[in-house]
């Protein structure tokens, strides 16, 4: 590539350089990297209000039971993000999540296949079963429609993979092990500090081939990001380590997010995802091929689907007709949405699945423990739902005034 | 005619390296003659107007030119050479990049990614095919230098800049194959005046930095400042031919409505 240099510099005064109004600055900033501020600014109002009701929210034991009871959600959370990062939408992936872990049950408990097997099985399963929507979707039928179809679909096929008493116990088995397994805390402590230390060299190396104006917020990009989540990250494992250790599905959740992090925001990969969420018509011309970015999004979801399943089905020590069911579908959905995953395509990043999946774990946790009637969660929920869709439609509108008309 | 008159003396003394020569070329959907036997040759350091009313075959042509239509009749050269061109690939790889009207930039990502759609530095298949971000920004900031855009931040999304910026943008998109001919559809349509201002100097830029340049447009004042020559489309043929300075305002209207062949002001294209 060699370009040359223009031989007469010709100053261009553009309106770019002008100082932008507040307003205009907030959504910039909503848009760009303080997107989640607003969750954690909602996470803390969440966790300061239960915990002035009843100081054994913020207990050791209780924070255990809620990072246990949102992983689930927040690995499926994780597939969807993917899935709204290409501009689709997915219903299916719950009862996904009940059929992957019914086939794994049935492998490694009736037909006693070695339990890495039997996973094996259940991620297949998973994405064999996403591949023929994602082959649905891209052939143009809308994935609202096709995953709405096909979550029915589960729903009869979940029937099919269980026996005739439909419920397999996995009590006392390998499966079961897999919730009931505690980190001890010194490796706890090597662990994240070894995931600590590559999440800041990838940023530092991602840092130096910014641009002068970036230097210049160099603390701001480097420093407080570090030093948040390494206050995130100890704080939450020595609060685990006081109680009975890191639980192995908290492991694989955080594994999963670096795993999506790194790919979504550092590879050529993520870029194509958020560009053909972004704009698909100059994707396509771009030469990204679109169709395969959304089949690939697509497979992601089917093995967060399957390991979502498997965990939750270790956790609850069975898989049965109700595995997949009840709320874990809008539960995931919303908590990609509050997380910052954007309805429209192209804007929000893994993390969100990890932050809304807290924000509405902490409100079921809390109206729990209080005792509160259940009504009280779904109202906290669907608030919390409709306010971080609300921040969506202006960002993605680019305006805090409401569409005159 | 006079417009014949006009072609013959069109061609100015010293030209650049003949980059693309279109000869007879046709075009038809169904019944309707889109192009008629254009004949159209660009040279190096040249900017040239392709002008004409609503369903003249500007945009058919223009399809024809970045591969994304492909002639019924009438030979493509590119460097003397024949080709077809089968795909908006082929035509990049040919060294003809086309911005089209709508810019084609992802809001969501910021400029170095938005320059580099589709042609990204990745370091290894192992590794994920990671983005190469220092080369990618080292080089995206040379070609928009050499534009002269400024851009605040090369990471911030493009979704929140202005109109000549993110034309600035779309066309460093095009550069960073280095193409010899590109193909701007509309640039200026949709902007306001300091930003059609910054528009036309980059045209101009891309002319100093001996490209060939293609500009399509309604708009016959910004085609008049910086086109070399003009081309005037109606009907699907290719019916005047204007060098800088040896028309009027009025030529070029004539020409466009076809005020010779049929004196009725009122007679439209359909």
């Amino acid at each position: 590539m060699s370009v040359q240099q223009s031989a007469v510099p010709v100053s261009v005064a553009s309106p770019g350089d002008l100082p932008t109004p507040l307003r205009g600055r907030i959504v910039a900033g909503l848009s760009g990297p303080y997107r989640s501020i607003p969750v954690l600014i909602v996470l803390g109002l969440i966790w300061l209000y239960f915990y002035s009701q009843n100081s054994a929210y913020l207990t050791t034991t209780n924070i255990t039971n809620l990072t246990l009871q949102i992983v689930t959600t927040a690995i499926l959370a994780l597939g969807v993000v993917f899935v709204l990062l290409v501009g689709e939408i997915d219903l299916s992936s719950a009862m996904l999540s009940g059929v992957c872990a019914t086939v794994t049950a049935q492998l490694a408990i009736k037909s006693d296949w070695p339990l890495w097997v039997a996973i094996g099985g259940g991620v297949v399963v998973g994405l064999l079963f996403v591949l023929a929507e994602a082959l649905v979707i891209i052939f143009g039928v809308p994935s609202l429609i096709v995953t709405l179809g096909g979550m029915v679909i589960l729903q009869g096929l979940l029937l099919v993979v269980l026996p005739p008493e439909f419920a397999i116990n996995i009590g006392g088995t390998d499966y079961a092990k897999i919730s009931s397994t505690y980190v001890p805390a010194g490796w706890s402590f090597a662990i994240a500090g070894v995931g600590w230390l590559l999440f800041c060299v990838a940023r530092y190396r991602s840092h130096r081939g910014r641009d002068a104006s970036a230097t210049s917020s160099a603390l701001l990009w480097l420093g407080v990001p570090a030093v948040v989540s390494g206050a995130a990250v100890f704080g939450a494992v020595a609060v685990l380590s006081e109680g009975r250790g890191l639980p192995l599905p908290v492991l694989i959740l955080v594994g999963m997010l670096l795993i999506g992090w790194y790919f979504t925001s550092r590879t050529r990969y993520g870029t194509h995802l958020y560009a053909v969420g972004g704009n698909r018509e100059a994707a396509q011309r771009a030469g990204i091929p679109v169709s395969r970015m959304v089949v690939y999004s697509f497979l992601v979801l089917g093995v967060c689907a399957a390991v979502a399943g498997i965990v939750e089905a270790s956790r609850l020590l069975a898989v049965s007709n109700s595995s997949g069911g009840g709320p874990l579908m809008l539960n995931a959905i919303a908590a990609a949405v509050v997380g910052g995953a954007s309805l429209f395509g192209g804007r929000g990043t893994v993390w969100a699945a990890l932050l809304g999946a807290l924000v509405i774990g902490s409100i079921n946790n809390g109206v729990q423990l209080l005792g509160l009637s259940t009504e009280v969660q779904s109202f906290a929920t669907g608030g919390v739902l409709i306010l971080a869709v609300a921040i969506d439609v202006v960002i993605t509108r680019g305006s805090l005034l409401p569409n005159r008309r | 005619m006079p417009e014949v008159a006009a072609d013959a003396s069109a061609v100015p003394a010293t030209r650049g390296e003949l980059l693309l020569e279109l000869s007879g070329v046709s075009k038809y959907f169904g019944g309707v003659r889109a192009l008629h036997e254009v004949d159209l040759e660009l040279y190096r350091g040249e900017v040239v107007g392709l002008v004409g009313d609503n369903g003249a075959g500007k945009s058919t042509l223009v399809k024809v030119i970045s591969g994304v239509e492909h002639p019924d009749s009438g030979e493509i050269r590119v460097g003397g050479e024949p080709v077809r061109l089968e795909t908006p690939r082929a035509a990049q790889s040919a060294g003809i990049h086309t911005v089209y009207q709508d810019l084609s930039l992802c809001d969501n990502l910021d400029a170095v990614r938005n320059v580099f759609l589709g042609q990204e530095l990745t370091g290894s298949l192992l590794r994920g095919r990671p983005l190469d971000r220092h080369r990618m920004e080292a080089a995206a900031r040379t070609v928009l230098d050499s534009l002269a855009v400024r851009v605040r931040s090369m990471s911030t999304p493009v979704g929140g800049l202005s109109g000549g910026q993110r034309q600035g943008i779309a066309i460093g998109r095009a550069l960073i194959s280095d193409p010899s001919l590109v193909l701007l559809d509309e640039p200026t349509a949709a902007l306001g005046v300091s930003q059609r201002t910054e528009v036309l100097e980059l045209i101009v830029r891309l002319r100093s930095q001996n490209r060939g340049v293609l500009v399509i447009s309604h708009d016959l004042k910004d085609v008049q400042e910086v086109a070399d020559r003009i081309v005037v489309m109606r009907l699907g043929s290719k019916v005047a031919e204007f060098a800088r300075g040896q028309y009027s305002s009025g030529d070029l209207v004539a020409a466009i409505t076809g005020a010779h062949d049929a004196p009725r002001p009122s007679e439209g294209d359909r």
